[in-house]
């Protein structure tokens, strides 16, 4: 679908940028939605759809591996234990959210440090790229391919290594990027492939946080299961007449 | 097959044919859902009639009864459609389509034949097993919002099972991926090419197992006999559909088998060589006879044989789940808990270890044991097939320098 | 979660908000009109009250105002899956007050036909058991060769569920020519069939894994709530109203051979092969009372031969049914039979010189039975309530009358 949704140079319509337009639109929307609604299960609804469009953008962009981890741990997790938690704790069947003057506050103090966090954070980036990773893979392939023609039409012999790089060119043109995922998964054991020398302080990978985001997990999970455990006596039995509602 | 439209239409019009191709992929995968649902609602009346001594439908549409989901469609379709006062409108209208929709969606990135698939991603596996786990947020927002006290219990039941189940199945699906080196699921069904010995099945006794152990999660998650505890009759009246009826509780009929023919489609691809045949015809052709190799309706041909392949060993797979759901009784909640915990967990992680030592120690597999075979092509998989593409493609290059020179 | 030492404490594991949910009447496996009001935690029920009442149709006040034999087929409908065994309870309490005595082809046929009805009683309760946990195949296969015995009974009388066949003074007409031998090749055929049954249910291991130590009675509370039948069978109490009961009752098993199934010194009779018990299983819990339904069916298979050879041999005639307006003496006249479900108990009270009984009263087995429901359900989880309600195996039609 990508390929299908690439820039298609100067098309009446560019999918691509109408697809983003489209899905930028029901991420902002969505996340106002959030805001905005006071029932809580509305808003868990509306917070799914955000983060959806928010892992669609990344689609998009060429992202998979972390827009299909968006899905799994964003929407498929946290959002359902929500959901979860307050079903199991609800009062009665629609909870409705108030939010005082204070919350207000509170909220867009907070809410506004992090759009200026992003705002800086936008503006910080040298450039935006195009990231069509397949037609770039196989624009690349094709000049390797010519390249490799006149090499062989000039009369010289075919190294080794100029083998291996076609075999891996023609790897990432059949499979799309399948080194990014894999650079993700050794930069989390600490190796950052993206870094020449790993020596250097500050380009060991990201095995520390990876390893402190694990144990705080597990510190949660024990504290919450701590305090969520209670003793509590028996209510009186039900008299017979109990009506149930 | 989006460039093969794009040509149709005059330069600066391309986006017609893309936009084509989008409808063309989107149609058939509705296709693959509607008429799986059809065929297998009706293979499910059928295979559970035999099981229980009797017929099952015999007369709609003439023999067999095979217009039977035909009937039952139309029969929900005419039906009130009932929402209880308490129900919140808007997510109780919405629910049955959030599920649907996650069902759809994980089918994007499920191949069909080799290459034959509408969003191909190096992250397919990974993305489907991403996807799948939406369908349960359907569920919960339908137990949710249906007011009443049972469909709540469903909901947080499907939510508790799913969320659980979500861990052994990915170590399931990790231990394939981690023998083919891959997350692309075209790829990891490319590598089992050749006799049905390549299957990952038989690769080495711990997948064998392993595959057992995905077959239970899988049964779980698509939330089946014996773990249907979202809408166990007998303690819940029907779980999260309680309170629903008419073309809104067949939407999420249509997910609930979706996701049946999904994940069996997934066991096929992971563990039973996807479309590949048990025989490998179809490449031995292509390879001794060169022109085959090159005609586009040989390939296109072996390409819809190994979709009828892949269906069929999905089926396969659908009803079994069938014939588990008809004989046994249905687990309680606590234990299917700790059927995930205690058994899943630990028997899939023991696997995965085993598959790892197994295949560090390199101890032979079964495919070394046939020398006829070219073990070398799956275990180095898609790598190798691209050094192979490229000697072919230099060979290629320096008979065509040759020809040049003696010309 | 019902392991603490002091009852009156719950601890959670995660602490939920408690639920009150209505189970009942309309709910699939209530078995009929009964409802359960729950109090539960997540899926942990801390209590579950039963209510009654909503099939009650005075058929206590309706027996005084007809004649007992106009009352016959009001009878049927209290255990309305066994309606012989009601028929038979009723009319044997009215020969009692009249003391009327029987010739002996009468006694046969009413083995024969008491058996078998608690054959297709027993045969529903299994089904009915299986589906209460979720499988729906045993129970067509408990239909088929229900459908059999209803096809043998229709013979007899002309009615598939509410008879009326027993009444007082005999039964209504003689067993149909032929009839001996279809029952005899039913019989034949429905034995074999017995270990699927325990293939499908008994030893299935999620079977087991549902009902064994599930909702287990200790004997001596059986006893302190009055169950009888099976429930009480299945604790481990020895006690058959066929062999402890009434003379009047027992006579008639007079020749017969049987085992009353029960666990003696931890274990069942060995007169037949029969599937072993697991490990897992307590005596009285939901596995043992099912259990014991089963290997009562094979009992009653053996009475029924034995009735059948006895009633080849039998001398004299079908009995002579009391008359519509036959006068009652004065006097009182209570008897308990041994139904599929239990000691069901009637009894008549007459002021003498008035065909119409001053007070008709029923002692219904699954009334008892279904009391404990509350002390077993204490803590249990929802999946659990079909499980042991089902065990009871109880039948609203007798409990409301």
């Amino acid at each position: 679908m990508i390929v299908l949704l690439a820039d298609t140079g100067g098309a009446a319509i560019n999918w691509h940028t109408v697809m983003f337009y489209v899905v930028a639109l029901a991420a902002c929307g969505f996340a106002a939605m959030v805001a905005v609604s006071s029932n809580i299960v509305r808003m868990a609804f509306a917070l799914i759809v955000c983060l959806s469009a928010v892992s669609g953008l990344l689609f998009l962009a060429g992202a998979h591996f972390v827009a299909a981890m968006q899905l799994m741990v964003y929407v498929g997790g946290t959002v359902v234990l929500l959901v979860f938690g307050v079903m199991l704790t609800a009062q009665k069947a629609f909870v409705s959210m108030k939010t005082t003057a204070g919350d207000w506050i509170l909220g867009l103090v907070v809410g506004g440090t992090l759009l200026a966090i992003l705002g800086q954070l936008i503006f910080a980036v040298p450039e935006w790229r195009h990231s069509d990773y397949q037609a770039r893979a196989e624009a690349e392939l094709a000049a390797y391919e010519e390249q490799l023609k006149s090499h062989i039409a000039s009369g010289q012999d075919v190294t080794e290594a100029q083998r291996r790089r076609l075999a891996d060119l023609i790897t990432l043109a059949r499979q799309g990027h399948p080194e990014e995922t894999a650079q993700i998964g050794l930069a989390l054991v600490g190796v950052r492939a993206d870094r020449p020398s790993p020596e250097v302080a500050g380009y060991s990978g990201y095995l520390l946080p990876f390893e402190i985001v694990s144990v705080h997990l597990l510190v949660v999970l024990v504290g919450a299961a701590y305090l969520a455990r209670a003793k509590r006596r028996r209510k009186p039995l039900l008299s017979s007449g109990v009506s149930t509602p | 097959m989006a460039e093969y439209f794009a040509a149709w239409f005059p330069a600066g019009w391309e986006f017609l044919g893309y936009t084509l191709a989008a409808l063309l992929q989107a149609i058939l995968l509705v296709h693959v859902i509607a008429l799986g649902a059809f065929v297998f609602i009706w293979a499910e009346r059928k295979v559970s009639g035999r099981i229980q001594d009797r017929l099952g439908p015999t007369r709609t549409g003439g023999a067999f009864g095979w217009l039977q989901s035909l009937a039952d469609g139309i029969k929900l379709l005419s039906k009130e459609d009932l929402m209880p006062k308490d129900a919140d409108p808007l997510l109780f209208r919405l629910a049955p389509y959030v599920a649907f929709a996650a069902g759809f969606a994980a089918f994007m990135a499920l191949p069909f034949a080799s290459g034959w698939v509408a969003l191909h991603l190096n992250v397919g596996l990974f993305f489907l097993i991403a996807v799948l786990g939406l369908e349960v947020f359907g569920v919960i927002l339908a137990g949710y919002s249906s007011g009443s006290k049972w469909a709540l219990f469903g909901a947080m039941r499907q939510a508790a099972q799913v969320v659980s189940y979500e861990v052994p199945l990915g170590i399931c699906v990790v231990i394939p991926l981690m023998i083919c080196g891959t997350m692309d699921l075209v790829a990891i069904g490319d590598q089992q090419r050749g006799l049905f010995t390549n299957w990952l099945i038989f690769h080495d006794p711990f997948i064998f197992l392993v595959f057992w152990v995905y077959f239970t999660c899988a049964v779980a998650s698509v939330n089946r006999a014996p773990f249907d505890l979202a809408e166990a009759e007998s303690e819940l009246v029907a779980g999260f559909l309680t309170e629903y009826s008419g073309i809104r509780w067949s939407l999420f009929f249509m997910a609930e088998y979706g996701s049946m023919i999904l994940v069996s489609a997934l066991a096929a691809i992971l563990f039973f060589g996807g479309w590949n045949g048990p025989l490998p015809i179809f490449s031995a052709l292509m390879d001794n006879f060169s022109y085959l190799a090159e005609c586009w309706w040989f390939s296109t041909l072996a390409n819809l044989l190994g979709v009828v392949n892949l269906l069929l060993k999905a089926s396969i797979g659908v009803i079994a789940m069938m014939w588990v759901r008809w004989t046994f009784p249905r687990l309680r909640v606590d234990q299917v808990i700790t059927m995930c915990l205690k058994y899943c967990v630990p028997i899939a992680a023991v696997c995965f270890l085993g598959v790892m030592v197994w295949t560090a120690l390199g101890v032979p597999f079964m495919n070394d044991l046939l020398p006829s075979q070219n073990r070398a092509l799956v275990r180095e998989g898609w790598v190798h097939e691209s050094d192979q593409r490229a000697v072919e493609f230099l060979q290629r290059l320096e008979r065509n320098s040759d020809q040049g020179g003696v010309e | 979660m019902s392991g603490s030492p002091d009852s009156e404490i719950i601890e959670l594991d995660v602490r939920t908000d408690e639920m009150l949910v209505n189970m009942g009447p309309q709910h699939p496996s209530t078995h009929g009109v009964l409802r359960l009001v729950l109090r539960t935690d997540g899926e942990v029920v801390s209590e579950a009250v039963p209510h009654i009442g909503y099939l009650h149709r005075c058929a206590e006040k309706i027996g005084e105002n007809l004649t007992p034999r106009q009352f016959v087929p009001y009878t049927d409908r209290m255990d309305y899956l066994a309606g012989m065994n009601m028929n038979l309870g009723w009319s044997l309490a009215v020969e009692k007050l009249l003391t009327y005595d029987l010739p002996d082809k009468v006694r046969h046929t009413r083995v024969i036909i008491a058996e078998l009805n608690r054959i297709a009683s027993h045969l529903v309760g299994m089904g009915t058991y299986g589906l209460d946990l979720g499988t729906f195949s045993p129970f067509l296969y408990a239909f088929r060769e229900r459908e059999k015995i209803l096809d043998l009974l229709e013979a007899c009388c002309g009615a598939r569920l509410t008879y009326s066949y027993i009444t007082p003074g005999g039964v209504t007409a003689d067993l149909p020519p032929g009839w001996v031998e279809q029952c005899s090749a039913f019989l034949d055929q429905f034995e074999p069939q017995i270990p699927d049954y325990h293939a499908l249910l008994t030893t299935n291991a999620i079977f087991i894994k549902r009902t064994a130590g599930i909702g287990i009675m200790a004997p001596e509370m059986a006893i302190a709530y009055g169950c009888s039948g099976p429930v009480l069978r299945g604790s481990g109490v020895d006690y058959d109203l066929r062999r402890n009961g009434h003379p009047r009752y027992t006579s008639l098993y007079d020749g017969y051979t049987f085992e009353v199934i029960v666990q003696r010194d931890g274990s069942y009779p060995k007169d037949q092969v029969y599937p072993a018990v697991p490990t897992e299983a307590v005596l009285g819990d939901c596995w043992h009372r099912f259990y014991v339904r089963m290997l009562e069916v094979v009992q009653a298979i053996k009475l029924i031969r034995q009735g059948l050879a006895f009633y080849q041999q039998a001398t004299g005639d079908w009995g002579t049914p009391i008359k519509l307006n036959t006068k009652l003496p004065k006097g009182e006249a209570y008897l308990e039979t041994e139904c599929p479900r239990g000691q069901m108990g009637f009894y008549v009270v007459s002021d003498g010189n008035t065909p119409i009984p001053r007070r008709v009263r029923a002692r219904s087995s699954c009334f008892c039975n279904l009391s404990v429901v509350e002390e077993l359900c204490r803590g249990c989880l929802i999946a659990d309530i079909p499980a042991i309600v089902g065990s009871l195996d109880i039948v609203m039609g007798e409990i409301d009358r």
